[in-house]
């Protein structure tokens, strides 16, 4: 590859009060390469990004693309110049149609009337060469997460984005979404487009990268082409240290009592459920994202409940109609969507972490009283490794692990049996997700129990004792601790239903 | 991760900005009063002026449970005029009935901020139509209830809430009973912000309601409560209001957005998640000594309005603009 680069930064350097984000950074993309950067959060990847997308202004170094330099003070001049940027958090219209966001801010007119047909079509031609098989004529709400990042894609597209950057995006994917997403990478990069991906999953960077950048700190710590860089090497230089410390050792002692069992548990969503979660125990739970593994940790929390079956706690038998009666009853939720499920973004990490407390206990209660007191909660808060300055600081200036750890604490303060994670390390930084992982198997080891409901396997691998597999709303199977992503990935696509049968109780 | 020490210095700045908002700018406006009449620095004319702004002041501490929790009132005036009408036509120039007829006031009220809150909990309508539905209804009610015009007199014994002021009263020499009664009704309301746990649940609620109740806060029922409160203080307020001013019809117009008004000023939020109680007192105290200023200052009525409109949509527009900044 003798190609001059599409794009190249040199030098970057971004300084904000009281932080060097980027010091010196370089990097670059070839036409037809992807390129992963990998860092910690907090490493500067998003700081880079932003400067790529025009959302920031380098305090040094310059951009080239295709060899011609360029400076950009408006997000809107990145995208004239053929850089799209496909957010973990997407920026769809959730009511208008997918063709509307599609042309959204470029809309076909023919003497200044929408073209709605041409529109249409146009859009119908961009979904069907990324091979998305969606109708234009959808509303975008209607779609799962997964389509939505394609239509985003799409919309990229449109642009004819010679630079496509993809901060996370099989974060909000299931494994077969997820591939179908490496797929249609794979495909762009044929098609010449140099593309900037970032990822937590390693797995994924080492099968889709042509080359792999590591910040650290805002400085990088090296480029790599993918066959010099395995996944250890990778690990240790984001994080200073070797995986396998990374997922806690498995419990020393058997499983103990039974702490709850859900026999038939039934709803629109969820079909005969039957399984029990035992002292000591961390289940895990996976499956394609609409098996109804979602659903699941609905009924458990009384969000979504079950409309049929039985669900008993330590043997005596509990409705969970709301979040309030689960609370009640010893279970705790801690959402995939942290920000929007999961948080009181403006109030304070202290006021977070006391959240369930207050609300279950009598309405009269001094707020200061016991452990609901802020030298308490403070003290709970250190001994989770909570970082923020003050812990009277907003939680939403927190970063994402840290924010997961104030969660815990709300959960632990409360003194819940069981506690219900979904995704409980996505956006989660490695340092922070090992922490977390360390917590959960503490909390286990304590004769209480975890569900852990994850799109991430080889999370579920390292951190479940035992592994529930869901496929179309009824569990297809379960496995043991040690098996493989591939055992997994046939229950979850309902090829082994009729074998596994029986394991799920 | 290094970057907390940053943000957290500048993000205690706003909380402490939005407590003393309120406060510096009633300090301004009263110099300012002060300095046009400066018999105003007399005890005794502050306390008159305490007297006068003790219905919009009450207004606002229950306004402000209800913008914490995320939602609007505008019922409030409507309530205020239906109770001046309801306790004409009830005491009936009978000064026995009184206390009889207080408490069925009381009564009215509550219903009203049950009402409000069950179909804002229940039926899911947004705060904002719900409370103009009851603003409606219960001005409408009034009206036909009083025959379109007022009716009776209000005996002594009630007006005195409003209107009695002890005088030689040891060290301060002037107390007016309303001055003790927004008092009153100042620490309670404080109390059920920061004495129980209920304000803590209320700001969550209104912060993110789903976060809420997925964590087992009785979302409904903080919200409902919240309504009853703000229906209590429009009663309270109505009485006070009867008191001074006597019977009318439009005894309550105009106050719930003076008491939206009071709280933004204040530095609350609105949509909820944000505020204090000396939001809605301090906020209250400015958009009065603020209607006084332009009184003194020879204005017309009619510009009252004009100003809190201005001042209204400077004071949200300076929140975005403080919250944005740091972002």
């Amino acid at each position: 590859m003798t190609a001059v680069p599409s794009l190249s930064m040199t030098g970057i350097s971004k300084a904000f009060p009281g932080v060097r984000a980027l010091d010196g950074v370089d990097f670059e993309c070839l036409p037809g390469e992807v390129h992963a950067i990998c860092g910690e959060n907090g490493a500067g990847k998003s700081t880079l990004m932003k400067i790529l997308g025009g959302s920031y202004r380098p305090d040094a170094g310059t951009i080239h693309l295709a060899g011609k330099t360029v400076q950009f003070t408006h997000p809107r001049q990145a995208a004239e110049a053929g850089i799209a940027t496909i957010h973990q958090e997407l920026s769809l219209l959730p009511h208008r149609t997918v063709a509307d966001n599609i042309f959204m801010g470029r809309e076909i007119a023919r003497h200044g009337i929408l073209d709605k047909a041409a529109m249409r079509e146009r859009a119908a031609a961009l979904l069907d060469r990324i091979g998305a098989q969606i109708d234009p004529q959808a509303l975008v709400s209607s779609l799962s997460i997964a389509l939505q990042q394609l239509v985003e894609i799409a919309k990229a597209l449109l642009l004819d984005a010679r630079i496509l950057v993809m901060d996370e995006p099989t974060a909000a994917l299931d494994e077969r979404d997820s591939r179908t997403l490496l797929n249609l990478v794979d495909g762009l990069r044929g098609e010449g487009v140099s593309i900037v991906y970032i990822s937590h999953r390693m797995p994924e960077v080492t099968a889709i990268a042509d080359r792999i950048t590591i910040l650290k700190d805002g400085q990088k710590i090296w480029t790599r082409p993918r066959d010099a860089a395995p996944i250890s090497e990778i690990v240790r230089a984001m994080v200073g240290r070797d995986l396998k410390d990374f997922y806690p050792s498995p419990p020393a002692s058997a499983p103990g009592e039974v702490l709850v069992a859900i026999t038939g548990g039934t709803n629109s969503g969820l079909q005969d459920i039957t399984f029990d979660v035992r002292a000591g125990e961390i289940v895990g739970v996976a499956g394609l994202e609409d098996s109804g593994k979602g659903a699941l940790a609905q009924a458990l929390v009384g969000d979504v409940p079950f409309t049929g079956g039985t669900v008993a706690l330590r043997g005596r038998s509990i409705d969970l109609r709301t979040p309030r009666q689960a609370t009640a009853a010893g279970i705790g939720y801690l959402p995939g969507d942290r920000k929007r499920e999961g948080l009181a973004l403006r109030q304070s990490v202290r006021d977070n972490a006391l959240l369930t407390l207050r609300s279950m206990t009598g309405i009269f209660t001094r707020p200061q009283r016991g452990a609901l007191a802020s030298a308490v909660i403070d003290e709970r808060l250190r001994a989770m490794d909570v970082r923020a300055a003050n812990f009277g600081q907003e939680i939403g200036t927190l970063s994402g692990g840290n924010q997961q750890k104030a969660i815990i604490v709300r959960w632990l303060a409360q003194a819940s049996d069981i506690l219900v994670f979904v995704e409980p390390t996505r956006g989660i930084d490695i340092a922070a997700k090992a922490a977390i992982y360390d917590t959960m198997r503490r909390f286990a080891d304590a004769g209480r129990g975890i569900v852990v409901i994850s799109s991430d396997m080889p999370e579920l691998i390292g951190i479940a004792d035992r592994v529930l597999v869901m496929h179309q709303g009824r569990l297809s199977g379960a496995v043991p601790r040690g098996a493989s992503e591939e055992d997994i990935m046939h229950l979850a696509l309902g090829l082994a239903e009729a074998r596994h049968e029986e394991s799920g109780a | 991760m290094t970057t907390v020490p940053q943000t957290s210095l500048s993000l205690r700045r706003p909380e402490r900005l939005a407590l003393n908002a309120g406060l510096v700018i009633f300090v301004a406006l009263y110099a300012a009063i002060a300095f046009l009449q400066p018999n105003y620095l007399e005890l005794g004319l502050f306390m008159n002026f305490l007297r006068r702004a003790a219905p919009l002041v009450i207004l606002a501490c229950g306004q402000l449970y209800v913008i914490l929790t995320g939602g609007f009132d505008l019922s409030m005036g409507a309530v205020a005029t239906l109770v001046v009408l309801a306790a004409s036509i009830l005491i009936n120039g009978d000064p026995d009935t009184t206390w009889a007829v207080i408490g069925a006031l009381y009564a009215m009220g509550i219903a009203v901020g049950l009402v409000n809150g069950l179909v804002v909990t229940f039926l899911k309508v947004p705060s904002i139509i719900t409370t103009l539905g009851t603003m409606l209804l219960v001005n409408g009610l009034a009206l036909a209830w009083s025959g379109g015009a007022a009716r009776g007199d209000l005996p002594d014994n009630f007006r005195n809430l409003g209107r009695l002021v002890w005088r030689d009263v040891p060290v301060i020499g002037t107390l007016p009973l309303a001055a003790v009664v927004l008092a009153g009704f100042v620490a309670l309301v404080w109390f059920g912000l920061n004495g129980t746990v209920y304000g803590k649940r209320a700001l969550a609620v209104g912060d993110n309601p789903r976060a809420a109740e997925l964590a087992g806060t009785p979302v409904a029922a903080t919200r409902i409560l919240a309504f009853v409160v703000s229906a209590v203080s429009a009663v309270t307020a109505g009485i006070l209001i009867g008191g001074f001013s006597g019977v009318s019809v439009n005894a309550g117009e105009g106050l719930e957005l003076q008491a939206i008004a009071a709280c933004v000023i204040g530095g609350a939020q609105l949509l909820g998640g944000r505020g204090s109680i000396w939001s809605a007192v301090f906020g209250a105290l400015s958009l009065f000594a603020l209607f006084t200023l332009l009184n003194l200052l020879g204005l017309p009525q009619a510009l009252r309005d004009s100003i809190q409109g201005l001042i209204l949509i400077a004071a949200v527009g300076a929140s975005t603009w403080r919250i944005r900044r740091r972002t």
